[in-house]
């Protein structure tokens, strides 16, 4: 199958190579959690919520220096192609949540929050490839909105390399491709990595093309968030009246 | 000779040392009453401290901001030797109220036993907290006199709300509390018909509805009316 048409360069559905789908983030969605926010890329579609700080509620888990990081990622029954159920505690999604919560641990002052807990979950609304990446920067926006001390924003795309082209922001249809993908999450201004998974094979010279042309799409997408957290302070501020 | 406006920096040893750049991209570094994102980077270490909101960078140079707010900069305290201003960020949420030693809270007390009486604490001076924490008011902490014949059953009864200073942190169960002035103690209990009772001394408090008398350690509130719903 051809995911790049050889004669006018676009994939499947019409990007460039190194263009990324549309993002969109809101934050504010759930009314009762601490921070919320939605994000999409493209067709996947994400809610993030964040609970905390807050007191630790089991104590044999209560670390007395810095707080505790809590993420669980799930996805809803009608978010794939076909309505299937997904049990909450398996493998992958145990896995993404581990990967989650690292990366935002990384980022967290949880220094600043001795003996606390903070709780992010992450429900995936719609699936359509990167839902790990559009997680990643859902669970930014929410801790952004949430007030939670951060070292940086943590942004994550991924990228892929089919037809012997790197290619940014795989979908659904060219993750499935068997090729492989490449997850990058990063701290934009520190220029640190957090995050960095691939499936697949990958000689080690492409992957360094493929490794920043995903960092590119992660300041992108750095910008775009903080864009966002700036409308949003401007428009509390107004709301307040100030 | 005339000099022109374009001129080109003598090439002698001054204008070898001044090479270093003064302003790190100015892109990045934000002005004041902007609004800051976590990893913006606010100000050098060497013009600022790092305030609320911030914190300073790993290598020592920058300081970044760590939520989402306006920047502020505080002019320096007066009473140090500290040069240096402090930027901060402002953010929009508020955090929860947290005790701290020597604050006023408002608290409902939940057991009452024969050394010592547990409360829920509510209130934080004036603001309501977001979850509630567990305080204690130990037998001698109750009143400043005569601390030792202090009897609990006649100080407090469970429901009453009552003010007090948070002596410490406490250990991990509970806050230490104490109401031994004369303007903390119950502000406001329920008498055993149900009714919310009126203070007539320090001791005692009255019900309303049925004239019986009930022993509090009761607060000297100064405000002529204070009306609590429970």
């Amino acid at each position: 199958m051809e995911y790049i048409n050889p004669l006018t360069g676009f994939r499947l559905d019409g990007r460039r190579p190194n263009e990324m789908r549309q993002i969109r983030g809101e934050v504010g969605v759930v009314a009762r959690a601490d921070g919320s926010a939605v994000f999409e890329m493209g067709n996947t579609k994400v809610i993030a919520a964040v609970y905390g700080p807050r007191e630790v509620q089991n104590k044999s888990q209560q670390i007395d220096n810095q707080a505790l990081v809590r993420c669980e990622y799930s996805m809803s029954n009608f978010s794939t192609g076909n309505r299937a159920r997904k049990y909450k505690g398996d493998r992958r999604s145990t896995e993404i949540s581990l990967v989650i919560r690292q990366t935002m641990e990384a980022a967290i002052l949880t220094h600043l929050m001795p003996r606390s807990q903070i709780d992010i979950f992450l429900q995936v609304l719609q699936a359509d490839g990167g839902t790990r990446s559009a997680c990643i920067n859902a669970a930014t926006l929410a801790l952004a909105d949430a007030g939670i001390p951060m070292r940086d924003l943590v942004t994550s795309c991924s990228a892929g390399y089919l037809c012997s082209t790197p290619l940014l922001d795989l979908n659904y249809v060219e993750d499935s491709a068997g090729g492989p993908d490449v997850t990058v999450g990063t701290l934009v201004k520190m220029d640190k990595v957090t995050l960095l998974q691939m499936d697949a094979k990958l000689p080690i010279d492409m992957f360094a093309d493929v490794m920043q042309l995903a960092i590119e799409g992660c300041k992108a997408i750095a910008n775009y968030i903080r864009e966002v957290l700036s409308e949003n302070s401007k428009k509390l501020e107004c709301m307040k009246g100030n | 000779m005339r000099e022109t406006s374009l001129s080109l920096p003598a090439i002698n040893d001054e204008a070898m040392i001044a090479t270093e750049p003064e302003i790190p991209q100015a892109i990045d570094v934000l002005c004041s009453d902007s609004i800051a994102t976590p990893g913006e980077i606010l100000g050098d270490s060497s013009q600022f401290i790092a305030g609320k909101g911030s914190y300073l960078a790993p290598n020592g140079r920058n300081i970044h901001a760590s939520i989402t707010g306006h920047r502020r900069v505080l002019p320096p305290p007066a009473d140090s030797t500290e040069k240096r201003s402090t930027v901060e960020v402002v953010g929009h949420k508020s955090r929860g109220a947290v005790p701290e030693p020597g604050v006023v809270v408002i608290a409902r007390v939940t057991r009452v036993m024969a050394r010592m009486v547990s409360a829920d604490i509510m209130c934080v001076e004036s603001k309501a907290v977001k979850e509630k924490f567990t305080g204690i008011i130990r037998q001698q902490d109750v009143r400043a006199t005569e601390i030792d014949k202090v009897d609990m059953y006649q100080s407090f009864q469970p429901g009453d709300v009552v003010k007090a200073v948070v002596l410490s942190l406490g250990d991990a169960r509970a806050y230490y509390l104490s109401t031994a002035k004369n303007e903390l103690g119950v502000v406001s209990a329920q008498s055993m018909a149900g009714a919310t009772m009126v203070p007539i001394s320090w001791t005692e408090m009255q019900c309303p509805s049925t004239g019986q008398i009930e022993k509090r350690k009761v607060a000297k509130v100064l405000q002529t009316f204070f009306h609590f719903r429970i």
